[in-house]
C-alpha cells in the first residue's frame, strides 16, 4: 500500500504533516509585517515574489496555543495553495518531507484528518481545506478546544 | 493567410453572439418600456437576422433555426400583421433566452422542438391592439467583420490582473534602480533624464492600465432589469424601473463582486417588498417604483437600491429573533432591522419572506464585505425600503501618505488627509474628557495612532494627521510623516478575517511590506476607543425637557448620522425623507427644530420651509438648512424664504452642528 506523501512541520513540541500536493513551497526565515488588528492566529504577512501572502500561526490556528516564541516572526513558512489564494503556515524548525503510513486513529481538532506514526512521533495530519476557509478563519466556525482532550505530543 | 478552423469561427461566432444577445435583450427591454418604435423595431429586426446569418456561417443550423422563427415574428411586427403585446414581449424575451441556452450549448436545440413558432400562434390568438403603419422595407442587414465592432476587443480580467501586478512590480524595481544610482554612483536618478522619463512614462502606463479595469455601472443595470421586468411580470406587478448615474465607473472586479449582490437585492424587492396587485396602500401610484442610484463619493461609489414597496416588518424581526435567542428588548427599531443581515435569522423561514429565494442578507453583506465595502438598511412600514451599497471604486492604486507609529511603517490613503501639521502642545485643549485641536474652527480629537491600533510603546509626541471619512475628520498622532507615495494597492487575501481598520498593503522597493490603514475604518475605531476610555457619566446630561428636532434629508447616510449625533446630545429625533412627509409628520406633531437638507425629491428644502412659514401653527418653528449647495445665492435664497440658518455640508461636524441647533432652541426657548 502506497503512503502519504507528506511535509512535515515541528511545530513547538508537536509535529503536523501537510500532504505534499498542498504544499508549494517552504520558504526559511520569511521577513514578516504584522498585521495591526489582526486576531492573534495571524503572524503577519510576508512577501512572496510580489504576492502577498498572510502567515498563520498553525498552533493558534489548531486552538492548542501559540508555538511562535517572537510574536509577528516564524522560522519556517509552509506555502499552501487554497481554493482561497496562498497562505503560509507557520514552523518552528525546518520541515522536511517523509511517507505516512495508515492512519493510527482519528484526530479531534477541527482541520485535521487524523493521526499517523512517523517513527516515535505522533503525526498530525492537517486538512487544508477544511483548515484554511475564510469562513472558518473569520470565526463563523472555527471550534474551541475540546474540553478535557489534551493535545497529542509526539 | 491560414482559413478558420470550425473551432476558431465558433470562437468569433461565440463572441459575436455575447453582443448581439447583450443588445437584443436591451432593446427588448426598450420595446416592453418605450413601446413599438419603427427604428427599434428595426434594430431588433436586424439584431436576430444578422445573428442567424452568423450562426449559418459557423453551422450551427440550430441556432440559426431559432433565429429564423424570431425573424419571422419580428417581420410580422414590423409589416404591422402582429402588434406588440406583452405576451408577444415575452414570446421574444423567452426565444432570447432559448437562442442564449443554445449558443452556450446549455440545450441542444437539434434534439428538441422549437418552442418560439406555436408560443407565437397561441400569442396571436389573442386580441391585438391597432397594428402602427408598416415602416420602409428592411435593408440587407450587412455582415460585419468581429473586429469592426467600435474597435473593443474582449480581455479575460485575469490578464488586466496580471498586467496590474506586472506593473507594480516595474514600478518597485523602478525604485530599487533609483536607489541603487544614489547608494553605488551617488548620481541624483532626479537629475538624470533618462530616469525621470522613465518614471513619466511609467505613471502614464499606470493610469491607463487602471482605466482599462473600470467599467460603467450600466454594464450590470440591464440584467437587473431583466430581472425585474420577469418577475413583475410572472406576479402581475406593475413596477417601474429607474436607473440614476449609470455612467458611474468602479473597478470591473468590484462591480463584479457586487452584481450578485445587487441581483438578490433587486429580486428580493420585487418579489416581497413591493406589494401584490391591489394591496398597494391607497395614498401610493398603482405603479411601483424600484430605483437604483449610483454615484461617486471621494473614492467610494454608493449604489443605492429604493423601492416604494411595504417595507421592512420590524416586529416580525424581532419575533423571529426571539425564536434565535436574540434578545430585542432593548433594542432600537433601527438595531432590530439591522438583524436581517444575521447569520441564521435571514435563512429562516422569515427570512425568505423578505429575502426569498433562499437567499440570506447575511450572504449579501458577506460578499460585500469581500469588496471591501458595507452595506445598510432603512426601512419604513407602507413607505419602502432602501439598500445602500458604499464600495471603493478599485482595489489597485493609491496616493499615500506614509507615517511612522508604534515603530512601524503606515500607509495612509491621501485622498482622506485634511492635513498633516507639527503638533504644538499648547495649543490642544481639553474637551468632554478628550485631547481636541482646532482644525480651522473646527475641534477634532486627537488619539494616538499606535493607541488606536493597539501598538504599546513610547507615547507620540510628533506631527498629527488629520483624516476625514465622508462625514467626520479625527486627528491622529504619529511618530513621525515618512514621504508621499504612490502604492499599488494588494487586497488581502480572503482568508483573513475583516480587519475594518485595514484597507490592503503595499510592498516598499526593497520589497518589506507595509500595511495601509482605510480612514473611515480607523476614525471608528478611534471613536469607540476614545468613547470606552471615557468615564461614565455621572448623571443626565440635560434636565431640561427633551427637545425634538425633525431631521429631512433623501440620504439616507446623512439623516441617520444626524440622528446619532443629535440623539446622543438628548435630542428627540424623527426624520423624513422629502420636504412632503416631513410636513405630513409635523401635521401629526410639530417639532421643535426642523433641520432640512435643499436637494431632494418631490419637495425640496427651500419648499419646505416656505410651506412651514406659510402655516400659521408652525410658522415660528426654527428651520436650519444643512446643504452642501455653498454659493452665496444660495445661502441667500435660504434666509429669503425664512430659513434660520445655513450650514454649508462642507464644513459641517458634529460640534458645529450642536453648536447651531443650540443657538436656535435657545433663541426661541
Amino acid at each position: 500500500m502506497t503512503g502519504i506523501q507528506a511535509v512535515l512541520l515541528p511545530v513547538g513540541a508537536e509535529v503536523y504533516a501537510l500532504g505534499i500536493d498542498w504544499v508549494r513551497e517552504v520558504v526559511a526565515g520569511p521577513e514578516v509585517a504584522p498585521l495591526v488588528t489582526a486576531p492573534p492566529f495571524v503572524v503577519g504577512l510576508f512577501n512572496l515574489r510580489g504576492q502577498i501572502v498572510p502567515l498563520f500561526d498553525t498552533a493558534a490556528l489548531l486552538g492548542v496555543g501559540r508555538a511562535d516564541p517572537v510574536p509577528g516572526a516564524a522560522p519556517f513558512a509552509a506555502v499552501v495553495e487554497t481554493a482561497d489564494g496562498l497562505a503560509g503556515l507557520a514552523a518552528s524548525a525546518l520541515p522536511w518531507r517523509s511517507e505516512l503510513g495508515a492512519a493510527s486513529g482519528p484526530s479531534e481538532r477541527p482541520g485535521t484528518a487524523g493521526v499517523h506514526r512517523d517513527g516515535d512521533r505522533v503525526v498530525v495530519l492537517l486538512d487544508p481545506a477544511a483548515l484554511l476557509t475564510p469562513e472558518r478563519l473569520r470565526g463563523d466556525a472555527r471550534e474551541p478546544a475540546p474540553s478535557g482532550a489534551a493535545p497529542w505530543r509526539p | 493567410m491560414a482559413t478558420l478552423t470550425r473551432d476558431q469561427i465558433r470562437d468569433l461566432f461565440a463572441q459575436e453572439a455575447a453582443g448581439r444577445l447583450t443588445s437584443l435583450d436591451q432593446l427588448l427591454l426598450r420595446l416592453e418600456t418605450d413601446g413599438a418604435d419603427a427604428d427599434l423595431i428595426g434594430s431588433l429586426f436586424r439584431e436576430v437576422h444578422t445573428l442567424k446569418g452568423s450562426a449559418a456561417v459557423a453551422g450551427l443550423d440550430d441556432v440559426s433555426t431559432l433565429a429564423h422563427e424570431l425573424e419571422e415574428l419580428m417581420g410580422r411586427v414590423r409589416s404591422g400583421d402582429t402588434a406588440v403585446t406583452p405576451d408577444v414581449v415575452d414570446v421574444l424575451f423567452a426565444g432570447a433566452d432559448r437562442l442564449r441556452a443554445a449558443i452556450s450549448g446549455e440545450i441542444p436545440p437539434a434534439v428538441e422542438p422549437p418552442v418560439v413558432t406555436p408560443t407565437v400562434r397561441a400569442a396571436e390568438r389573442a386580441p391585438l391592439p391597432t397594428a402602427p403603419p408598416p415602416p420602409a422595407a428592411p435593408e440587407p442587414a450587412p455582415r460585419r467583420p468581429a473586429a469592426s465592432d467600435g474597435g473593443v476587443v474582449m480581455v479575460q480580467t485575469e490578464r488586466l490582473d496580471e498586467l496590474v501586478r506586472m506593473l507594480g512590480e516595474s514600478a518597485a524595481a523602478h525604485l530599487r534602480v533609483g536607489r541603487m544610482l544614489q547608494d553605488r554612483f551617488g548620481l541624483d536618478p532626479a537629475s538624470s533624464s533618462e530616469y525621470n522619463e522613465l518614471s513619466r512614462f511609467l505613471n502614464v502606463l499606470q493610469d491607463r492600465v487602471m482605466r482599462t479595469r473600470m467599467v460603467p455601472v450600466s454594464t450590470i443595470t440591464d440584467q437587473l432589469q431583466r430581472a425585474v421586468r420577469d418577475i413583475a411580470r410572472a406576479q402581475g406587478k406593475d413596477v417601474r424601473w429607474e436607473v440614476e448615474g449609470a455612467a458611474t465607473e468602479l473597478d470591473r472586479g468590484v462591480l463584479g463582486q457586487l452584481s450578485d449582490s445587487l441581483l438578490h437585492l433587486v429580486r428580493n424587492a420585487v418579489d416581497h417588498g413591493i406589494e401584490a396587485p391591489g394591496t398597494r396602500g391607497a395614498d401610493k401610484p398603482g405603479q411601483a417604483t424600484l430605483r437604483l442610484h449610483a454615484w461617486q463619493l471621494g473614492s467610494d461609489v454608493i449604489v443605492a437600491l429604493t423601492d416604494d414597496g411595504r417595507g421592512i416588518d420590524t416586529a416580525r424581526v424581532a419575533e423571529k429573533a426571539g425564536r434565535l435567542g436574540i434578545d430585542t428588548s432593548s433594542m432600537t427599531d433601527d438595531e432590530i432591522l439591522q438583524l436581517i443581515f444575521v447569520s441564521g435569522l435571514s435563512t429562516t423561514d422569515f427570512v425568505t419572506d423578505i429575502s426569498g429565494r433562499g437567499v440570506g442578507l447575511d450572504v449579501v453583506k458577506t460578499r460585500v464585505e469581500a469588496a471591501r465595502g458595507r452595506i445598510e438598511v432603512r426601512s419604513e412600514p407602507g413607505v419602502g425600503t432602501e439598500f445602500r451599497i458604499v464600495v471603493p471604486i478599485t482595489l489597485a492604486v493609491l496616493r499615500c501618505l506614509v507615517v511612522e507609529a508604534g515603530g512601524r511603517r503606515f500607509a495612509l490613503p491621501l485622498h482622506r488627509v485634511v492635513l498633516s501639521q507639527a503638533h504644538d502642545a499648547s495649543r490642544e485643549i481639553q474637551a468632554e474628557g478628550r485631547r481636541v485641536v482646532w482644525v480651522g474652527n473646527e475641534p477634532v480629537t486627537v488619539t494616538p495612532l499606535a493607541d488606536t491600533l493597539g501598538l504599546t510603546g513610547e507615547p507620540a509626541t510628533g506631527p498629527i494627521v488629520v483624516l476625514t471619512d465622508s462625514d467626520r475628520q479625527h486627528a491622529f498622532q504619529v511618530d513621525r510623516l515618512v514621504h508621499q507615495t504612490d502604492v499599488v494597492l494588494k487586497a488581502l487575501s480572503p482568508l483573513l478575517p475583516p480587519l475594518p481598520a485595514v484597507a490592503g498593503a503595499g510592498i516598499e522597493p526593497n520589497g518589506s511590506i507595509f500595511v495601509v490603514l482605510d480612514p473611515p475604518g480607523l476614525i471608528h475605531r478611534a471613536r469607540h476607543t476614545t468613547r470606552a476610555a471615557m468615564p461614565a457619566p455621572v448623571a443626565a446630561t440635560r434636565a431640561l425637557p427633551t427637545r425634538h428636532v425633525l431631521v429631512v434629508d433623501d440620504a439616507l447616510t446623512v439623516r441617520e448620522l444626524q440622528r446619532s449625533i443629535l440623539e446622543r446630545a438628548g435630542f428627540g429625533v424623527r426624520t423624513a425623507i422629502d420636504g412632503r412627509q416631513a410636513l405630513a409628520l409635523l401635521r401629526e406633531a410639530p417639532a421643535d427644530l426642523v433641520l432640512t437638507d435643499v436637494e431632494m425629491p418631490h419637495m425640496d428644502g427651500f419648499a419646505l420651509t416656505e410651506a412651514i412659514r406659510a402655516q400659521p401653527a408652525l410658522a415660528n418653528m426654527p428651520v436650519l438648512i444643512l446643504s452642501s449647495l455653498a454659493r452665496d445665492e444660495d445661502r441667500q435664497r435660504g434666509l429669503d424664504v425664512g430659513a434660520d440658518g445655513y450650514i454649508v455640508k462642507a464644513s459641517f461636524d458634529e460640534a458645529a452642528l450642536l453648536s447651531a441647533v443650540d443657538r436656535l432652541l435657545g433663541a426661541v426657548g
